[in-house]
């Protein structure tokens, strides 16, 4: 069929997605670069109910796959940090299409709201017409640009804990401010009670094949009061410094890694650390 | 390996004149029969395209629907000459699949140009002279009106910030930006 698959409910996306020549579109702003010889069958999610917009549930904030940027950006319920990296993403244009579920499917290292997924432990709900099941963002990136994702599975939506949704830091380093691919990103979450800091995550955009996070080094902080964590900021950041390995890319090696070590310095200046 | 039945033309357009441009590769065998066309608003009118529905709607536009103002940059999202309004949204249309637009609506600076809106944005882009060799204005000024329609009174810094996808060669941007100002202010009300 020549205008592709239109389906409206989420039952008969479900139900095209058997068929593994179809291929699932939501802006196409990553799947239409490029030239393609053979004609491709597009299912499009634009019009797909259950994947669109943002609500909330007691514990979440829940984002349709099929969700654009320009509509995070619209929505009062969309946190600043999210915000805040899918204002830097392209242009009104390319945010106007492109879709926070496309940002996670392609697996790259490099994408903004994937970035801010990962440091808040976002949790995907992936469906087939075979059953659903529940995943936490940093499982679905397997390395690569490989993602855990069958060829008749969709991603539905994306749910961000609220309880997680602490003061951030984020910072995005491009050539340039509009059009810019992230050279090198950083998210930092940090939470603390009565002097003493109770939640730190931090999350590298663009350094490593995939977005890197380490729970066990996040952890070295949390449980300290300011001063003793004070004490251990040069250790920290040297562990960062040993376990962040960049890969080969466009820009130097040594240049990604130390600016994102001196962004995660500048993240625990920034909360008194 | 033909397009069937021949494109409508937007009213005020001159049908093409030269014979379309090689149709792309005939649809896969997979699909049973002829491919069922596909029909959507094109500047207000209806439109039906029986290509390949993975084609570029910045190739269909141009080369089946000849809205020769949709100009082709660089293919990739980079430049916003090939922006068009689909669906009330600001989109570079090389990036939009024609499929997409099935059952909706397109809007390119053909269909723009006849409303008032246009009139007042082209009297403010020439009275600063921001149109130069012009390759990029068809794209700069949907994005004005994109801009305008959801930010009527936008700042210098909003409005570098709404045109920001869209490269232009020759002005150096101050101009443009100078004549959305003053067509936000000429077109009190219009937006
Ligand atoms: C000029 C330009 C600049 C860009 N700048 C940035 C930038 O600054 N930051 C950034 O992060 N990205 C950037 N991108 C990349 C792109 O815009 C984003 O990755 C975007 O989020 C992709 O979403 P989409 O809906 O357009 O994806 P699509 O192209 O529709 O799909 C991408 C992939 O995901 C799959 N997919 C999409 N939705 C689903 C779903 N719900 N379930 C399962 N699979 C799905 C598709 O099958 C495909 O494989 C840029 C792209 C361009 C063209
Ligand atoms: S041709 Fe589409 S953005 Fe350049
Ligand atoms: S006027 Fe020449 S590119 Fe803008």
């Amino acid at each position: 069929m020549v205008s592709g698959l239109h389906p409206r409910r989420l039952n008969e996306a479900l139900a095209a997605m058997a068929d593994p020549g179809v291929i699932a579109l939501a802006g196409g702003t990553d799947l239409m670069v490029g030239e393609t010889e053979t004609e491709r069958r597009f299912l499009y999610l634009h019009n797909v109910r259950e994947m669109r917009g943002l609500r909330e549930t007691p514990d979440h904030l829940v984002v349709g796959a099929a969700t654009t940027f320009t509509e995070v950006l619209e929505s009062p319920l969309a946190p600043p940090l999210l915000k805040e990296a899918v204002s830097g993403v392209a242009s009104p244009a390319v945010r106007n299409a492109g879709t926070v579920g496309g940002n996670v499917a392609n697996g790259s290292p490099k994408a903004d709201s994937a970035l801010v997924l990962m440091v808040v432990d976002a949790v995907l709900l992936i469906a087939s017409a075979r059953g659903e099941r529940l995943l936490p963002v940093a499982d679905f990136y397997l390395g690569g640009k490989k993602v855990d994702l069958a060829s008749d599975e969709l991603i539905v939506e994306i749910r961000l804990p609220k309880s997680r949704l602490a003061p951030h830091y984020y910072c995005k380093v491009g050539g340039r401010r509009a059009l810019a691919i992230s050279r090198l990103s950083f998210a930092g979450l940090f939470r603390q009670e009565r002097g003493r800091i109770r939640h730190l995550a931090a999350a590298f955009g663009a350094v490593t094949d995939v977005i890197f996070r380490d729970r066990c080094l996040e952890s070295m902080l949390v449980g300290l009061e300011i001063p003793e964590a004070k004490k251990l900021r040069q250790d920290f950041l040297a562990a960062y410094g040993a376990a962040l390995v960049p890969t080969s890319g466009r820009v130097s090696k040594e240049y990604r890694r130390s600016v994102a070590l001196n962004l995660l310095g500048d993240f625990l200046t920034v909360f008194g650390v | 390996m033909t397009y069937s039945p021949p494109p409508i033309v937007p009213a005020g357009m001159t049908p093409p004149a030269e014979p379309l441009m090689t149709p792309p590769a005939a649809p896969p065998a997979a699909s049973p029969g002829p491919p069922a066309p596909l029909e959507f608003v094109l500047n207000g009118e209806s439109a039906v395209y029986a290509g390949r529905g993975d084609a570029r709607l910045l190739d269909v536009l141009r080369d089946v629907f000849r809205l020769t103002s949709v100009k082709c940059g660089c293919r990739e999202g980079e430049c916003g000459a090939c922006a068009v309004i689909f669906n009330d949204r600001l989109v570079n249309s090389c990036l939009v699949p024609a499929g997409m637009v099935a059952l909706g609506s397109v809007t390119t600076l053909e269909g723009f140009r006849e409303t008032e809106r246009f009139a007042v944005l082209d009297r403010a882009y020439a009275r600063f002279s921001a149109v130069q060799c012009g390759f990029c204005i068809p794209g700069m000024v949907l994005a004005s009106e994109a801009l305008l329609r959801r930010n009527p009174r936008p700042s210098p810094a909003e409005i570098r910030e709404g045109l920001s996808g869209n490269l232009c060669r020759c002005t150096g941007y101050n101009a443009i930006v100078e004549a959305v100002t003053l067509a936000s202010k000429e077109g009190e009300g219009l937006w």
